[in-house]
């Protein structure tokens, strides 16, 4: 197969069927300008201050912080699935822990990247680690995001160690070697830390006494806000896991992981995302009638400004939530790949909304007396950022998948030549 | 004895001339608002607000509400969530102390204020040339992208100890310090002083049964107390559910 | 964070926090810590080339780990679990014990006994096709068995190891370059190269193993033909351009220099398959 053409065939592994260099290359380039349009835009706002958003003092989080929330939330499928394959031993997922890691790792960093944009002054970063206050549930988050990116990191580098050329020097062999022996190590402290910042991003809103609309009683210093995160989360991981092998999948034209696997992560998902409706019900009929009373706010009165009615409760709940999860379990709907992927779509569609809800309408209900009802609208260079985001998450496992052993062992299963 | 600052607001007294505002910016080296602010990013560490009682026509009343940092004693929110611990309680004074060089800018205590209180720098501050010679060499400039908020002119009060120690005092005269805004009141609405000191002018106002202060069922404490004899004035502290009452801010 | 920063007091909370998150960081550095170490260890006592092989093993498709006595006939079907190394094998008595063919299933089906290729009694196969010749002198003679060089012809280039150079099992013994395709044949043994050879004299290396040599993983005798049967059956079907589908030629004998006959097959997918490599 020696060409004349250019060609990054020998970064391929041997017998992985792949596009051309230039398709691959075509393919690459929108994405790489929409995540061009996201530095320069993210640029103008680390040059020219946050001015260039349409935050403001009243709505001092917006779509990057949805974003993130977001982000974070779907990047879960990354320590649910180490935790099942290396703690809990359910090695039938084993195919797809290393794009599980590859797009943990794309949420974590771009959310990162993303937060370090939406602060003032992102030089002062380490300041939470040298005078960390042990009441916020942000400096918990900001304590273990941190901590779990490089945990990230490191599972990261067995799979990219794992490349034909990357992985040739008997030293990185080696290393990959030791390093994926004490993976769960990894795994476990990766679950530890999760279960800790998904709960405290929701703790972030929980703990918000000035808020009604967001803020909840809860156990001890855990407002219910922080488990119904972490449920919530655990649910969408293997929801938007699913999505993207599927897409994957119709993309190359190419079965990528073993049959029964996606279905086994629907109905993962399924279980959960039944357990947290169940739990997010309980929570809401406390909150409307107890909690939200009790500081003088009266049940519905959050949903009199439209277009944040309460049908966004109830689309929240039973639409993403109730009609996904029966979607998921119910062995019919489950079997057919088409219901599957919705019953995936609209639970993912049910974390973006949940934390949407969370985070700007939180902000745009009145508090005071003498308040309004204010809105937001996003600026260009926000939009950008958040493409720019979307945009770093497709070019990194476009690059993963062509270059890295991402599903299981796909090559040269033509050659089983015994029949089994 | 216990010192814990605090102010009461007559509002009925207030005609919503925002001296105290204008006062409180060239005391705190509030930069000229950018040419793009707005009044949601603008900085206003005093803010005015024209509240009614929601009626129209011949029922309507109307009157001024000066907001301000309410330096909450209790689970202060903004001491709580702030993740570097760049806003403290002062043990010693009770003002919430607000450090923007510590500052990150992650805006997450403006979330968690009830009152609105706290303001961000969305712009570079800029003063036209020769205006710079107007700064307050007292108070520091805050640089873009972090918050800040009204912390009762603590550099008055450093002043006013600095003096009381040249004297060779332990305690500071009452009259020494008083914020810019209590001082530039032409009607005298403000009373600040003391609020542990039952003696004291401002410990007596924020007792008397006109006195109110708002989102009190949050339980954070409020040290600025506002007072009033029309009790729909009263009424404002807490929140009704009527979505009709939207008022304009002033300034 | 730490007692004498400016604002640090010494409240549960504070202890509860900090040593949990201490512990987290101090676990995984010293997990990367661990690795590095290991790895530096690993390095150091020349146990790289064994290392590699096991991770390049465990990257192998199934199909291409099929233990020995399987293509014997001693057992159904058994994947190997330890990177061909009989040796170290602690199953591999046991299963030697067992009759060759003796399961019902056939070693073979209906092919001639080598298939019309150059496999002589005498010499020891490695599944990475070279062969192992004992001397009377004690050094082994290491050549490329007859399937591989027929499939690679004449190289292009040579890359021979030194004369004294160190070779270990399951390393690089040499390589060859042919049409822009670098071959890396694994060495059957251990040893140190006392003399090397080239393909016109039949032999590429002359090693001096390390005390008596230990050649029980390489394969003899009446599991050959077996082995080179299956061989024979995956070159078929990795040779066949993908439109045709797998055929299965009846008789035919491997034409030599096959990869300048055909220039266009997979080669990359081939020859990987032929000699062991991920």
């Amino acid at each position: 197969m020696a060409s004349a053409v250019l060609t990054d065939r020998r970064w391929i592994a041997r017998g992985a069927e792949r596009t051309s260099t230039a398709q691959f290359a075509l393919w690459l380039v929108p994405w790489v300008a929409l995540l061009a349009l996201g530095i320069y835009a993210a640029g103008l706002c680390l040059y020219y201050g946050l001015n260039q958003t349409n935050m403001d003092n009243r709505f001092a989080f917006g779509l990057w912080i949805f974003l993130d929330l977001s982000v974070i939330a779907l990047g879960a499928g990354a320590f649910f699935t180490g935790f099942l394959v290396y703690i809990l031993g359910r090695t039938e997922l084993k195919p797809i822990l290393n794009a599980a890691v590859v797009l943990g790792f794309i949420c974590y960093s771009g959310a990162v990247a993303v937060l370090m944009v939406d602060v003032g002054q992102p030089l002062r970063g380490w300041f939470t680690f040298w005078h960390p206050n042990t009441h916020s549930m942000l400096t918990e988050v900001t304590f273990c995001i941190s901590c779990y990116l490089l945990v990230l990191t490191l599972e990261y580098i067995p799979v990219l160690l794992r490349n034909r050329q990357l992985g040739k020097r008997p030293s990185s062999a080696v290393f990959e070697y030791r390093l994926h022996h004490l993976v769960p190590v990894l795994a476990g402290v990766g679950a530890f830390l999760s279960f800790f910042h998904q709960g405290s991003l929701g703790g972030l809103y929980g703990v918000l006494r000035g808020r009604p609309f967001a803020f909840r009683e809860g156990f001890s210093v855990w407002p219910s806000t922080f488990f119904l995160f972490v449920l919530s989360a655990i649910a969408v991981g293997p929801s938007f896991l699913m999505l993207v092998t599927a897409a994957v999948e119709k993309l190359t034209g190419r079965r990528q992981v073993p049959s029964g696997l996606l279905q086994r992560l629907g109905f993962l998902s399924g279980v959960l995302l039944a357990a947290y409706v169940a739990a997010k019900s309980i929570d809401t009929l406390i909150w409307l009638n107890v909690t939200s009373p009790s500081v003088g706010f009266a049940p519905w009165e959050y949903y009199a400004y439209p277009p944040f009615g309460s049908a966004l409760l109830f689309i929240e709940i039973l639409l993403f939530g109730l009609v996904p999860a029966a979607l998921l379990l119910y062995p019919r709907t489950a079997g057919n790949r088409r219901w599957l992927l919705t019953g995936a779509g609209l639970a993912c569609c049910g974390i973006l909304l949940n934390r949407f809800v969370m985070t700007v309408q939180t902000l745009a209900l009145p508090t005071l007396a003498f308040d309004e009802f204010l809105r937001y609208t996003p600026s260009w260079q926000e939009v950008a950022t958040f493409g720019g985001l979307i945009a770093y998450g497709v070019i990194v496992f476009s690059l993963s998948y062509r270059y890295l052993p991402l599903f299981g062992q796909e090559k040269r299963e033509a050659t089983d030549v015994s029949g089994r | 004895m216990k010192t814990r600052y605090g102010m009461v607001i007559d509002v009925d007294r207030c005609t919503g001339c925002g001296a105290c505002m204008v006062a409180c910016a060239a005391e705190n080296n509030v930069p000229p608002a950018a040419p793009r602010a707005t009044a949601r990013t603008g900085i206003t560490p005093m803010l005015v607000h024209k509240v009614s009682n929601g009626l129209d026509g011949e029922g309507r009343h109307e009157a001024f509400l000066p907001v301000t940092c309410m330096q909450c004693e209790h689970e202060t929110p903004c001491v709580t969530v702030c993740p570097q611990q760049a806003v403290q309680l002062d043990p010693a004074t009770g003002i919430v102390m607000q450090m923007p060089q510590r500052c990150l800018g992650c805006r997450y205590c403006m979330t968690a204020c009830p009152y609105h209180a706290r303001y961000f720098n969305w712009w570079d501050p800029a003063w036209p040339q020769g205006m710079e010679k107007s700064l307050n060499p007292g108070v520091a400039v805050r640089m873009r992208g972090v918050v800040e908020k009204c912390n009762l002119c603590h550099a008055r009060l450093h002043a006013a100890q600095e003096k009381a120690a040249a004297e060779g005092k332990r305690e500071i005269d009452r009259h020494d310090y008083a914020p810019a805004c209590v001082e530039a009141c032409p009607t005298g609405a403000i009373t600040f002083g003391n609020l542990a000191d039952e003696n004291d002018p401002a410990s007596q106002a924020a007792h008397s049964p006109e006195a109110f202060r708002l989102l009190a069922r949050l339980g954070t404490e409020p040290k600025v107390y506002y007072r009033s004899k029309r009790s729909w004035v009263r009424a404002l502290a807490e929140p009704k559910t009527a979505p009709g009452r939207k008022e304009v801010q002033h300034g | 964070m730490f007692p004498g920063v400016d604002g640090f007091h010494w409240t549960f909370a504070h202890i509860i926090f900090l040593s949990v998150f201490f512990t987290v960081v101090l676990t995984i550095l010293g997990t990367l810590a661990a690795a590095a170490v290991h790895t530096a260890g690993d390095l150091r006592r020349g146990r790289a080339v064994e290392i590699c092989w096991k991770a390049e093993f465990a990257q192998l498709p199934e199909a291409e780990r099929h233990c020995r006595h399987e293509l014997a006939g001693r057992v159904a079907e058994r994947v190997c679990p330890n990177a061909f190394d009989c040796r170290h094998c602690g199953e591999y008595a046991h299963y030697a014990a067992l009759p060759a063919g003796g399961t019902g299933i056939p070693a073979c089906v209906g092919q001639a006994q080598t298939l019309g290729l150059n496999y002589p009694d005498n010499r020891f196969y490695h599944r990475g096709h070279t062969w192992v010749a004992p001397q009377d002198d004690g050094t082994l003679m290491v050549g490329l068995d007859d399937l591989a060089a027929r499939l690679v012809g004449n190289p292009d280039s040579l890359e021979l190891p030194p004369e004294g150079a160190e070779i270990q099992s399951d390393g690089t013994a040499w390589r060859m370059k042919k049409n822009g395709h670098t071959v890396r044949v694994r060495a059957p043994i251990d040893g140190a190269v006392v003399e090397t050879g080239g393909p016109e004299k039949g032999w590429y290396l002359r090693l001096r193993p390390h005390g008596a040599a230990d050649l029980r993983h390489l394969l003899r005798g009446p599991e050959v033909s077996p082995w080179l049967a299956r061989e024979i059956e995956r070159l078929q079907l990795q040779l066949t351009p993908p439109k045709a589908g797998p055929a299965l030629a009846d008789g035919g004998v491997l034409v030599p220099g096959l990869m300048d006959a055909m220039p266009d097959a997979e080669w990359d997918t081939v020859l990987a398959g032929t000699f062991l490599e991920a």
